[in-house]
Parts: structure tokens; sequence; C-alpha cells
């Protein structure tokens, strides 16, 4: 594992990466816990290295497997089970499903400019966006770069460009070329990065 | 491939306190609440039960979720506030349940371990 100036921090997002699988609150749960165990036992011994607690903790393999555990073995209550079954469902969902509706929503809007082309162009990318966020296959930093740069950027970029009265055109379309492979190439980049 | 002895002896272990450590967790809390890196201690000085410290926390976790035990913060003298672990009336009603059954669980697989089965008899 590669070393930096804060071996908590590592260690965090360590348990973070490996429990991308849980559903947000229980991860986020799972990191304060963490957290707080690791100051509270940073301030009862002083003496202890920072490393030595983080080995005690174990391996964060080990405890997001056993979060894994626990969420879905979770079923006495009701609720608890309605939950373990929403983040089953929430990995259904192909990779290559959010990645094209992404990219694919500028080259219909280019195709189809009246309405309501650019509607569905729209539609697509936000559900695009929210399948992205909730898949089990990318990382929180992931996503979040990936929803920026093919749904973000490109909006801003259209809004922009329309509201600034720019010529329509050969410029345009230039624009529009420029944006889609921003959009191509990050959804290439995100189908290689993702996990299986 | 096939696990040394020690692996298997760990996995023993592990499959034993799988099915436990929650009840001495809260066990831990019969008679007042805990705080986490208190509850790893008695666990740690345990020896049997000693875990790899943060599994326990998805653990407390799905205890809190279950309504088993309900949690508080409690500010210290020394370092960070405490998130403090208390048994709820069905954590003290599973806690009772389970004390119930374990003296029969317990001697029941120690007649296994020590008797001579009638099956294995015959060879002795």
């Amino acid at each position: 594992m590669k070393t930096s100036a804060d071996p908590v921090r590592d260690y965090l997002s360590a348990v973070e990466r490996e429990s991308s699988a849980l559903p947000a609150d229980r991860r986020q749960e799972l990191l304060a816990d963490l957290a707080e165990h690791i100051e509270v036992t940073r301030a009862e011994r002083p003496d202890a290295t920072v490393g030595e607690i983080l080995a005690e903790l174990g391996d964060p393999r080990t405890i997001a497997a056993t979060a894994l555990a626990e969420a879905g073995n979770a079923g006495a209550g009701a609720l608890p089970r309605n939950e373990a079954g929403a983040s089953v469902r929430r990995g259904k969902v192909h990779p290559l499903v959010p990645l094209l509706m992404l990219t694919l929503s500028l080259p219909f809007m280019m195709l189809f400019p009246d309405l309501p082309g650019p509607l569905f162009g729209v539609l697509f990318r936000i559900t695009g966006a929210v399948l992205l966020c909730t898949s089990v296959h990318w990382t929180a930093v992931r996503k979040t770069t990936g929803v920026l740069l093919t749904a973000i950027l490109p909006t801003a970029v259209i809004a922009t460009w329309n509201l600034s009265g720019a010529p329509a055109g050969t410029p345009s379309l230039v624009a529009n070329l420029i944006t889609l492979a921003v959009l191509a190439g990050t959804a290439v980049w995100l189908y290689r990065v993702r996990r299986a | 491939m096939e696990p040394g002895d020690s692996a298997k002896q760990a996995r023993a272990a592990a499959q034993l306190r799988k099915g436990v450590l929650e009840y001495c967790v809260l066990a831990l809390m019969r008679d007042r609440p805990r705080y986490g890196v208190e509850l790893l201690h008695a666990l740690e000085e345990s020896g049997a039960l000693a875990t790899s410290q943060g599994t326990v926390y998805p653990l407390l976790s799905r205890l809190r979720r279950d309504d088993l035990v309900t949690t508080t913060w409690q500010e210290s003298a020394t370092g960070p506030p405490r998130r403090y672990y208390a048994l709820t009336d069905s954590g003290r009603a599973a806690l009772d349940e389970f004390t119930r059954v374990w003296p029969g669980f317990r001697d029941a697989v120690d007649a296994f371990l020590t008797s001579p089965h009638p099956s294995t008899g015959d060879l002795t």
C-alpha cells in the first residue's frame, strides 16, 4: 500500500473503497465509528503509534466483508430486510447502461434538435447520472468525476453556448463534437476502471 | 488449496465466535452502558473472543438497527466524546433468552466431546 502523510485517512479510504457495495448511510456510519475508535484510542493510549492502532483494528477488507455480511443477514426486522434488498438490486444494472445513456444523450440531441428531442436527451442524461451514482461498479470519487464530466460539464457548456447567443452552424458543431469526445473519453475511462 | 492445521483451527474459532459474539457484547452492557473501545478491550482480554477490532463495529451497528441497543453521546474528561451503547428492553430479552439456552447447549457439546459416543465406543 502506498504511504502518505496521513495513514488514518488512507486507512479510512481503504475501508470506504472496500465497502462501496454497502448502502451509503451504512458506509458513513461505519467510517464514523472507526474514526471515533481511532480518536478515542489515541486519547487513551498516547504511547501507541497510529500504525499499532490501525493494525489492531484490522484489515479494511475484513471489516468491509463483515459489514456486508451484517447488512445481508439483518433480516430480523422488516426495515433492514428492505434495505438489504435495495442494496442487492442496486448492483444489477450493467455498467454499460449508465455510460451509454450519458454518452448518447448528446448525439441524440444533435440529431433531434426539435422538441421533444432535447427533452429525451436531458432525461437520458439525468437517468444515466442517477444509475451511475447508485452503481456498485465505481468508487465515490470516480462517480463524482464521471457525473461532472459526462453530465454537468456538457450541460453547462451547452447552456452557456445557447445563452450567449453564439452562432449556430460550424462553430456549434465543432463545440458539440469536442464535448462528445470528452463524454466518450470519460465513458471509456469509467468502463475500464469499473469493478466486476 | 489445502489449508494448514492452524488455519483450520482459526476457522473453527471464527465459526464459534460468529455465533456467540453478539450475546457476549450484549452481556458486557448488562450492568451499565459501555463505549466501543471499552467493549473491545473486554473482548480482547477474554482471549478466545478477541477478534479483529474493526469487525465489532458492523456488529454494533446491526444491534442498533435491530433495536437491541441504543446509543448516546457522552463527553469525556480525556479526549473526544464517546458513543455509549446500552441495552434496550428487547436487547435485555435477547440476552436473557441466550442466557437460558446456553448452559444446555454448552453441556450438550461437552457431552459429545468428552464421553465416548455410542458409534465410536466399539473402538475404544
